[in-house]
């Protein structure tokens, strides 16, 4: 009966410690629980809260792929177009691609197409600026309205791109994002047109998101909590043990040995000498230039951004 | 015998933090007799009566049935009496504090691990130790070298001075003490060490009323190569320090001979806290004097999986859904 008792008791005990090591937990994780509330909550509040913004600009035309040149399939010009209407609706911009192959510079084409330079930058960008204006795009309105165009002449010798930023792209996009983009097309144009111009589409959507200042990324959000966790499993898992503390003098009378004698007596000594070798070393220095541009005023007036790569 | 309270005529201990004898009951401080026990016999308590179950070389025990604290004079005197013994300086209260301030941040020992109820189980203990005395004469002779470099133009000057060493000294080794317990796990007791020896005193049993105890149960003969061998050890060390200074020494001959010697026989304060998990027994001793601890905290796999997968899971979710949240703003 005592035994039970006993028994019984033990078993309280133990039942209370679960209870303390549950609220104990609880109370670790109190905050973390609240801010995956809260944040899971803002999530709902924000998606709920966040309405779709409607086209403005009805001038414009349905059309945004322009394949004069001709690089690319039927499939392909089909797919583009559904990825970036899929785009648009997401960021809010319109996206045009026009592809063309006719002689830009030089005096001869400036007679034959009635260009207003024989420099073929100045007339990629007029051509550009002129096309997104003329078709009055612009996802929010017909003049000076956001989004972006990439004009790509393929005309043998003349081969490059040029990139037309209007609205809320020119405002967003400093010259190095310009760059950026026109480098993504510049890796696959000449294996792979397609996959060139989905390129441009995708670098200029992820440079529109990065202005709405994400700070981090996906791999960021795995990576960081695992190494966060490695750091706090190893520190509680790690214990100082006891060390031997007990000095050397420690069971010396006065701390201190009574030395009775003590001779340092010198047996010999020698000296080698070396020469010294010595070497002289230099170095050098480079350098690096860094372009520039800016923004601009089209022939209808109209304010862009924008850059050209040369091939 | 044991202590009583003239006012009371409950069980007075000793207290480390009044330094002096104390009734828990009424609270009175100086206020104990010497009682001896009633009928002589070692397993009677004599103040309830009770059978007490005594290990064979306790010395002071408690009474498990009305929590006296009982010395036993034949472990205490004759041949088994202390020479000398330093009191706890450092309650049980104080020594719980250690404890939890020292495992803090073992964030995944057993929840039960520091709690009030497992460290109440914590026993203050008088081990008892030999204490030994060694005057030794220490001789070194050796070969150092000294070397010295420097530079002069385009050359380099590497001078090597050889040295013959003497070295002639008196070390008085004092109290160099070991355990005289078979129970008492020597690594441990070694590590617990040092303890203040300016706080020895002359055995008095009151000190060991609200303790338990052991009588010596290792002869000095039996046990004096650790202390040997202490000092041997201190001794080549101390010589090495006279010589520091050498690139390098050359042994040729060292010799530490012991001239006298002297053993002593004493006690020494220690508080024990087992804590028993999964079967295993994870001992912990605390110096009474010092409050040095020595021990390892038991490692709960079951807790660090919740806590570390928690963790993880909250940092995960907060960050993913902070950058849903930003990317609906």
């Amino acid at each position: 009966m005592e035994e039970r008792h006993s028994m019984d008791e033990g078993n309280s005990i133990e039942e209370n410690f679960k209870k303390v090591a549950r609220r104990q937990y609880l109370h670790f994780f109190r905050f973390w629980f609240i801010a995956i509330g809260i944040l899971a909550l803002a999530c709902v509040i924000m998606k709920i809260a966040q309405k779709d913004v409607p086209r403005a600009n009805h001038e414009a035309p349905a059309e945004r792929v322009y394949d004069y040149a001709d690089v690319l399939t039927d499939s392909e010009e089909e797919d583009l177009r559904e990825y970036i209407a899929r785009m648009e609706k997401r960021h809010h911009i319109d996206i045009v691609l026009v592809t063309i192959s006719q002689s830009v510079e030089g005096r001869a084409a400036m007679e034959q197409y009635g260009l207003r330079s024989t420099d073929w930058e100045q007339n990629m960008q007029d051509l550009a600026d002129d096309f997104w204006d003329e078709n009055k795009y612009g996802y929010n309105k017909g003049f000076e309205g956001d989004g972006v165009l990439l004009l790509h002449n393929w005309y043998e010798g003349q081969n490059g791109e040029h990139l037309s930023t209007s609205g809320s792209v020119e405002r967003e996009f400093s010259l190095h994002d310009i760059d950026q983009v026109l480098y993504a097309v510049d890796d696959y144009y000449a294996t792979d047109p397609y996959r060139a111009y989905r390129a441009y589409v995708k670098e200029v959507c992820e440079r529109m998101d990065g202005s709405l200042s994400l700070p981090f990324s996906w791999g960021f959000v795995i990576l960081v909590p695992i190494l966060v966790t490695l750091v706090y499993a190893i520190s509680g898992a790690s214990q100082k043990k006891a060390e031997n503390t007990v000095a050397v003098n420690a069971y010396v009378a006065d701390g201190r040995p009574e030395i009775q004698g003590s001779e340092d007596a010198l047996l010999r000594k020698n000296v080698v000498t070396r020469r010294i070798e010595t070497s002289s070393a230099g170095g050098r220095s480079g350098g690096g230039h860094s372009g520039g541009g800016g923004h601009h005023t089209s022939s209808g007036g109209a304010s862009h951004g924008g850059g050209s790569h040369r091939h | 015998m044991y202590f009583r309270c003239k006012n009371c005529g409950a069980n007075v201990i000793y207290s480390p933090e009044k330094h002096g004898m104390y009734c828990p009951y009424c609270d009175s401080e100086g206020s104990d007799e010497r009682a001896e026990g009633q009928t002589g016999e070692l397993t009677i308590c004599p103040t309830c009566g009770g059978e007490v179950e005594v290990g064979e070389h306790t010395a002071a025990t408690q009474c498990p049935y009305c929590s006296s604290f009982l010395i036993f004079n034949e472990r205490v005197e004759g041949k088994y009496a202390p020479g000398m013994m330093i009191p706890f300086q450092m309650g049980k209260e104080k020594c719980k504090q250690s404890l939890r301030e020292k495992f803090r941040k073992c964030r995944f020992a057993p929840t039960d691990f520091l709690s009030e109820a497992r460290l109440n189980g914590m026993q203050g203990i008088y081990v008892p130790y030999w204490f030994y005395d060694y005057k030794t004469a220490c001789r070194f002779q050796g070969e150092g070298t000294k070397i010295r470099v420097w530079r002069s133009g385009d050359k380099e000057y590497t001078e090597t001075s050889v040295y013959a060493i003497q070295r002639d000294m008196d070390i008085d080794f004092e109290k160099i003490p070991v355990d005289a317990s078979i129970q008492m796990p020597d690594d441990v007791m070694e590590l617990i060490a040092p303890f203040q020896y300016g706080q020895i005193v002359d055995f008095k049993p009151e000190f060991m009323s609200g303790f338990y105890a052991e009588k010596y149960n290792m002869d000095w003969d039996e046990v004096e190569n650790r202390a040997r061998a202490l000092m041997q050890e201190d001794a080549g060390k101390l010589l090495k320090q006279s010589y520091a200074g050498y690139n390098t020494v050359r042994t040729l001959r060292e010799d530490i001979s012991v001239r006298d010697s002297r053993i002593a026989y004493g006690l020494l304060p220690v508080w024990k806290y087992i804590y028993r998990y999964k079967e295993q027994d994870y001992p912990f001793y605390v110096n009474g004097q010092t409050g040095k601890i020595v021990g390892t905290a038991p490692f709960s796999g079951t807790k660090f999986l919740a806590y570390a997968g928690t963790l993880w899971a909250c940092l995960t979710m907060v960050l993913a859904l902070l950058q849903i949240l930003l990317g609906l703003i």
